[in-house]
């Protein structure tokens, strides 16, 4: 037998009424803060202070691992050592494998440290594990904090309606955040978005403009000074595109209610169980792929095909996007790695302005998302991850050459 | 046999597949973390059980592809067992949805779940009572702390069908006089 | 219920300006662009980010404060007190994490130990401090008001435990 709606309510009632007795309901300190994260006028603030606590001890941490240790590891043992014993010196698997070097005055000459070298013993390794393992391994930690605290829904309710004016619900956010981790269960996440139109805007920002937790890592590590404006490029170019596709994506965007939850103190077991259950996956899929992508570029470095896209693209790299050709190489790794991307991007900054380096790594962030990403979207549906691609090629070009113009109008590019 | 374990988002669904199969899913405090369900095995009374970490949902008319998973997943499965977690501190609209399961013939323990967060806000529930207007088990627990898990399992061997008329019959019966509330009648 | 811990909102009210003031000299020196150093205790951080933003809660931790001495007993208006020492706990405990580890390498690029000599370690620590490090004894008297008003509310409270 069933009932219907009304009937199953009025017997719920007759139940609850039997069984249920409410008492005067006192609030307690914890809701009452529960609350003022909530309220704009106080949540801004809170929300505010969660951010600068999350970046400042991120930054500590991953300094004192990366520039207390792991540089001088690296640079001072690990790659004069593997120069020394690696056989072929000049040859083309001792550039692939240890130190690509370069040509100074018409000689052969070693690199000194591990972010130019480009071989997948050394840069491949330092940038996966002396710099982007510490910043992944504490940014996850905070993150599991903030998921376990119950501060996520608040963010979400506290930034309804500034999201909202982009056409996006306030739960937004939490794929967003989670997406910062890293862009695969953020991309899983939109699960929860009502209609097939909020997913696909969702899972189309997140994989374009939302920046995982190694690339911020190794920003944080190698342009301290620039990231603040590529993040804010990034920030920009979600509202902006969320804003349009919300006009022009067919479909629904309902309100649905978020359920706010009461705060909980974390349990140290569930943080720990989530942090190395993240950290693993970095070591067995991350890492991999760091040092497949190294390998990849370093063939094709060896092989001549980035110097002919390099050339062959060249009107667009210089003429459209304002960065010079050599960032052909890091585009192609950034299809593996965006964390890589931003290594050899550095690698190779005298040939670059500051600007012209915001823009190519706003470029590698937006361009293309990571294979990890790319299979996830794949499995949330083919006909999705066509449309984002598309939006995509249409976002890198429209967005990087507004990028370029505003460099001009500002005359720094 | 197997057990799906059911309920709104963020009651705890995936707390008690961890403690139940000794998995590793991700527990977090916000609503939606589970969006696809994940399976575990464990033994009760030396038989092994299928149990079933589902999604979180509000009703059996999904409203977004993660509720989707979890009425497929109910529907796919027509000889389970469900363990229904509730919200202790929402318990009107926890039943809302165990109800509907129960309507659809499914056998169902309830797991009235963070009784520390109910009490936090006053709120007392006469668990002995709900179980015998329902007819149905229904445990307390708190599964964050592992509180009532035991028992939880013990019980789920009481599962079985019930017939709305008779819950219907057994509310009204309690409403009039406190101890006519018996076990009801055999569905 | 007003009136029952004039203590508290005096307390408070005073503490509340203090830390204000300090937001706002964070902000000004951070303006100005170069860092400021008084009496060999504080010193105010130039950088955007310590100083700026860092200011900035201060400042807000001020304003928490003073918003919530009014009527100080009332749960809302008490939590936005809490909240005002949480922002303070914030800040000085990224400041502290920092110092910590920054003592701890030596810092050396290329030889050398790696870790920091032992005087130099203990040096890291000694003062001047930065205004919210300075503020941090003084927002801990919250805690003082958290566990009285709990063991009057019999448990209620933030450091509320479950009981079986």
């Amino acid at each position: 037998m069933k009932l219907s709606t009304g009937d199953r309510w009025d017997l719920i009632d007759k139940i609850s009424k039997e069984t249920v007795t409410f008492g005067a309901y006192k609030h307690t300190l914890k809701d009452a803060i529960g609350e003022l994260t909530v309220k704009p006028m106080t949540g801004i603030p809170v929300a505010i202070a969660i951010m600068y606590g999350f970046w400042s001890v991120f930054g500590s941490f991953a300094g004192f691992f990366t520039d207390g240790f792991f540089v001088r590891l690296f640079d001072a043992y690990w790659l004069p050592w593997l120069q020394e014993i690696f056989p072929g010196q000049g040859g083309w698997l001792y550039a692939i494998m240890v130190d690509a070097g370069g040509i100074e005055s018409g000689e052969f000459v070693l690199s000194s440290n591990c972010l130019e070298s480009f071989g997948v013993l050394t840069s491949g390794l330092f940038v996966a594990v002396g710099v982007v393992l510490p910043a992944i391994i504490i940014f996850y930690l905070m993150l599991a904090l903030l998921e376990d605290i119950g501060y996520m829904p608040r963010l979400a309710v506290l930034l309804d309606t500034v999201l909202h004016r982009v056409g996006l619900h306030g739960y937004a956010i939490v794929p967003t955040v989670l997406s910062l981790g890293c862009n695969v269960p953020g991309v899983a996440a939109t699960r929860i978005l009502e209609t097939k139109k909020q997913r696909f805007i969702m899972m189309t920002l997140l994989a374009i403009f939302i920046p995982c937790g190694a690339q911020i890592g190794i920003m944080q590590d190698l342009m301290p000074n620039l990231m603040g404006w590529i993040l804010l490029y990034l920030i920009i170019g979600y509202f902006i595109f969320g804003y349009i596709l919300n006009k022009i994506v067919p479909g629904k965007a309902p309100e649905f209610l978020i359920d706010v939850p009461p705060y909980r103190r974390p349990l140290l077991s569930n943080i720990g169980k989530k942090v190395g259950g993240r950290v693993r996956g970095f070591f067995v899929v991350a890492i991999p792929f760091v040092l497949l992508g190294c390998a990849i570029v370093g063939v094709l470095y060896q092989l001549g095909v980035i110097q002919f896209l390099g050339d062959a693209l060249a009107p667009v790299f210089v003429g459209w996007f304002g960065v010079p050709k050599e960032t052909a190489g890091p585009l192609i790794a950034a299809f593996l790695r965006k964390d890589l991307a931003v290594a050899q991007l550095d690698a190779i900054s005298d040939l670059m302005t500051p600007y012209q380096m915001i823009t190519a790594v706003v470029l590698v962030s937006i361009y293309f998302p990571c294979v990890a990403t790319f299979a996830m979207m794949l499995k949330e549906g083919w006909k999705e991850l066509l449309g984002a691609l598309a939006v995509l090629t249409v976002v890198v070009f429209a967005y990087g050459g507004l990028i370029h113009l505003i460099g001009i109008l500002l005359g720094v590019a | 046999m197997k057990i799906l374990l059911m309920g709104h988002p963020n009651v705890g669904k995936s707390v008690f597949f961890n403690r139940l199969t000794g998995a590793n899913v991700t527990e977090s405090n916000y609503p939606g973390t589970t969006v696809d369900y994940t399976k575990g095995w464990m033994k009760i009374e030396g038989e092994d059980v299928e149990i079933v970490d589902v999604p979180g949902t509000f009703s059996l008319n999904p409203k977004d592809r993660a509720e989707e998973v979890a009425v497929a997943m109910l529907h796919e499965n027509k000889d389970a067992k469900v363990i229904s977690v509730i919200d202790a501190s929402k318990i009107e609209r926890g039943l809302y949805l165990a109800m509907e399961i129960i309507e659809e013939g499914y056998p169902l323990v309830i797991a009235l779940n963070m009784r520390d967060v109910a009490e936090d806000k006053n709120i007392v529930i006469d668990a002995g009572r709900l179980e015998r207007i329902l007819g149905i088990p229904v445990v307390s627990t708190v599964a964050i702390a592992g509180e009532g898990i035991k028992e939880l399992i013990y019980r789920i061997k009481d599962a079985k069908p019930v017939n709305v008329a008779d819950i219907i019959a057994n509310a009204a019966n309690a409403s009039n006089t406190e101890s006519a509330a018996d076990a009801g009648g055999a569905a | 219920m007003a009136g029952q811990s004039p203590g508290g909102t005096i307390y408070f009210a005073v503490l509340g300006i203090i830390t204000t003031a300090f937001g706002l000299a964070d902000l000004l020196v951070t303006a100005s662009g170069s860092e400021f150093a008084y009496a060999g205790i504080l010193v105010i951080p130039g950088d955007i980010f310590r100083g700026g933003w860092g200011g900035i809660i201060v400042l807000f931790a001020g304003l928490f404060y003073l918003s919530g001495i009014r009527n100080f007993d009332d749960i809302h208006q008490f939590a936005k007190v809490a909240m005002g020492s949480i922002l303070i706990w914030v800040v000085a405990g990224c400041d502290i994490f920092a110092i910590i580890l920054e003592s701890i390498p030596s810092w050396n690029e290329e030889t050398g130990p790696w870790f920091n000599t032992l005087p130099d370690f203990i040096a890291a620590y000694a003062p001047p401090y930065a205004p919210a490090v300075l503020l941090l004894p003084f927002s801990l008297v919250v805690i003082y008001y958290i566990r009285k008003r709990a063991s009057e509310d019999g448990g209620a409270g933030i450091y509320h435990e479950r009981n079986g």
